[in-house]
């Protein structure tokens, strides 16, 4: 059983090795910076980081804030461009995209699901599972049916008339999924998933991951929660812009 | 993102704030209403002039001693005042005998302010004219009571009275007008018709007349001369173009008063299309300086809808960032504003469309007819749109420009 354990020297830490598993390569990141100017000083968030996620790969991003996660989130999600390297997700080459291109990829490639959700309030839930539908292209009847379905897939089928607000966060996080799902992306995204819930829906939330993983989507979690991180297979520590640990827990 | 999908966002997000949507199209909406009301007016007004004062005898012109251009100056009247001489019967009997294209020609003067009087009652400056017979065909004049003259009767300078309806109602309260005897400058005349009322123009009351034969205008009245001098009323035959008719009789004139090719009218032709343009260049005028209050208003509504649609994408920054995270392009983001703030104006426009209507009903009702044409209804709509689209511009560039990482950050 993998022990989390927090390294708070790393002096004794082994140089990371980029991990060459077999099958695959859904995401590859190759000698990855993100640098930003500060006044006159650069700011490195990410130094040259590399590995690869492959399909099926429940993989977890675990880090102390400031470690440079997030900003490995926002480039994972095609919200960011690397300033140096190379990122691949599913045969695109996205380090070199237009915001236009990036927002097809995170469109079809990319299912995002948030800490707090980021369900539009206005909308029902319907109409939220629907939005990578709409701006997919999809005609309205299809749309429809398929929302309906995401939604009835993570047992909100009898809710789908129901706006954010007259929604538990569970049942929020669960109509993110849905919305993160519906459009078959390529890997499921999630930052901080359980961060605004509380601990017995965090289990539930935690579940359907696991069940979602076992149906056979790539899973990306970004977390600082240790019992997030152990339920997945794989974990990635970052640490001041660089991949610390890239271990296979399970 | 379709147009209908983006529209019915749009439509939603006006929704989501009604009374923050009406406050912001207030300044549209009595933009749009003063507008349409001050076109409103004015397309009345025309289709009024049209109807009231070109639109009388609109088959017939008129030969008169001086033309529209020599009223432009002081110079050209003075100029005009020695060259045009007086028109003539003989003048009018030349014309009337050798035109082709005329079925009627006659002759009117005068238009002289006198007291008319009955027993007691007065009534004071009442427009004096006369005229021949044929004038009654010519003007299609409605006689409700009695009659017009009779050839006799002018021939004779009989002092017979053809009048307006107010004054057989004033000075007739009893309905005996016709028979009775006008008294005018001390001379009795006899009441042989009453006309059909006829209602009053820009105040001008059209009912308080009283037309004599001409012959007999004439000798009561020191003559033809003058402001007296008579001008002739002439109606083209039927199938014929006025244009035509207009033609021959210029060209008799100057026959009549040899003048020579090359040399200038001295007699002025006026007819209803020159009046109706004179009119039109006057309303047009008109219409761009008192429109141009309310295009500032419109402006300002503009302005206003341009700030509601900052604070809005300011608003909506989080959400403008979920939607570029599930994949919209700026194109989307960028059309979104545009529609909401498009669709906002329009209805804006369509508001303040209903209520110029409204009001253009209880002012035709009250005061002065009025015309909203289809055409100003479109124009209006469309242009509130655009303006909308316009004043959304910016607001909506900027949403579209947002990152879309900072975009999630925020609240």
């Amino acid at each position: 059983m993998y022990r989390f354990m927090e390294n708070e020297n790393g002096n004794s830490e082994p140089a990371f090795q980029p991990q060459t598993s077999t099958g695959e390569g859904l995401i590859t990141m190759k000698n990855i910076w993100k640098t930003y100017q500060m006044g006159v000083e650069e700011l490195h968030a990410l130094r040259d980081v590399t590995f690869r996620v492959n399909k099926g790969e429940y993989l977890a991003i675990i880090g102390p804030s400031g470690s440079g996660k997030s900003t490995l989130m926002n480039l994972i999600g095609c919200l960011d461009s690397p300033s140096k390297g190379e990122y691949w997700i599913n045969g695109n080459l996205v380090s070199k995209m237009t915001d236009d291109e990036l927002a097809h990829i995170r469109n079809k490639e990319i299912g995002f699901v948030f800490q707090t959700f980021n369900l539009l309030a206005r909308a029902t839930a319907l109409h939220n599972v629907e939005l990578p539908l709409i701006y997919a292209g999809m005609r309205a009847g299809e749309r429809n049916e398929k929302a309906q379905a995401a939604l009835a897939s993570v047992e909100l089928g009898d809710r789908v008339g129901h706006k954010p607000n007259e929604l538990s966060g569970g049942q929020r996080q669960r109509v993110a999924i849905a919305r993160a799902l519906v459009n078959h992306p390529s890997i499921l995204l999630a930052d901080e998933p359980t961060g605004a819930l509380d601990s017995k829906t965090s289990v539930e939330i935690m579940a359907l991951f696991e069940k979602l993983h076992a149906e056979g989507n790539t899973i990306i979690v970004v977390t600082h929660e240790h019992e997030v991180a152990e339920r997945a297979h794989r974990v990635i520590t970052i640490r001041d812009g660089q991949i610390e640990k890239d271990e296979k827990i399970r | 993102m379709n147009l209908a999908e983006t529209l019915k966002l749009a439509l939603a997000s006006i929704m989501a704030h009604k009374l923050r949507s009406f406050l912001t199209l207030l300044g549209m909406i009595i933009g749009m209403t003063a507008f349409m009301v001050v076109l409103s007016l004015l397309q009345g007004f025309s289709a009024y002039v049209d109807e009231k004062i070109a639109g009388i005898g609109s088959s017939s012109f008129t030969v008169q001693r001086f033309n529209f251009e020599d009223f432009k100056d002081t110079d050209s009247i003075a100029a005009a005042q020695r060259r045009n001489k007086e028109l003539t019967f003989d003048e009018l009997d030349f014309i009337k005998e050798r035109a082709q294209l005329v079925s009627y020609i006659g002759a009117k003067a005068g238009n002289t302010s006198r007291d008319v009087r009955y027993g007691t009652e007065t009534l004071a400056e009442v427009s004096i004219t006369g005229a021949e017979p044929v004038i009654g065909i010519i003007d299609n004049i409605d006689v409700e009571y009695g009659r017009y003259f009779t050839e006799s009767e002018n021939n004779n300078s009989m002092r017979v009275a053809f009048v307006g309806s107010d004054i057989s109602t004033k000075l007739f309260p009893q309905g005996d007008a016709l028979g009775n005897e006008i008294m005018i400058s001390g001379i009795p005349y006899r009441i042989i018709g009453i006309q059909v009322a006829k209602g009053t123009v820009f105040g001008q009351p059209r009912d308080n007349f009283v037309q004599l034969p001409i012959k007999t205008f004439g000798a009561n009245f020191g003559g033809l001369k003058w402001q007296r001098a008579p001008y002739f009323v002439v109606m083209a035959k039927d199938g014929v173009k006025m244009a035509d008719a207009v033609d021959e009789v210029r060209t008799l004139m100057r026959i009549k008063r040899k003048l020579p090719t090359g040399e200038k009218d001295n007699f002025g032709i006026v007819t209803p299309d020159a009046i109706s343009g004179l009119i039109g260049s006057f309303t047009r005028a008109f219409s761009i300086v008192i429109l141009f209050v309310p295009g500032i208003a419109l402006m300002v509504g503009a302005i206003v809808i341009m700030n509601i649609m900052l604070v809005a994408v300011t608003e909506r920054t989080k959400e403008i960032g979920i939607r570029k995270s599930l994949g919209a392009r700026q194109a989307d983001i960028l059309r979104q504003f545009l529609f909401e703030s498009g669709l906002l104006s329009a209805i804006g426009g369509l508001m303040g469309l209903i209520l110029a209507f409204v009001l253009g009903i209880i002012i035709t009702k009250f005061v002065f007819p009025t015309k909203i044409p289809w055409w100003a209804a479109v124009i209006a709509i469309s242009v509130s749109a655009a303006v909308g689209i316009l004043a959304g511009l910016f607001p909506a560039w900027k949403a579209a420009k947002l990152d879309p990482i900072e975009a999630l950050r925020a609240d």
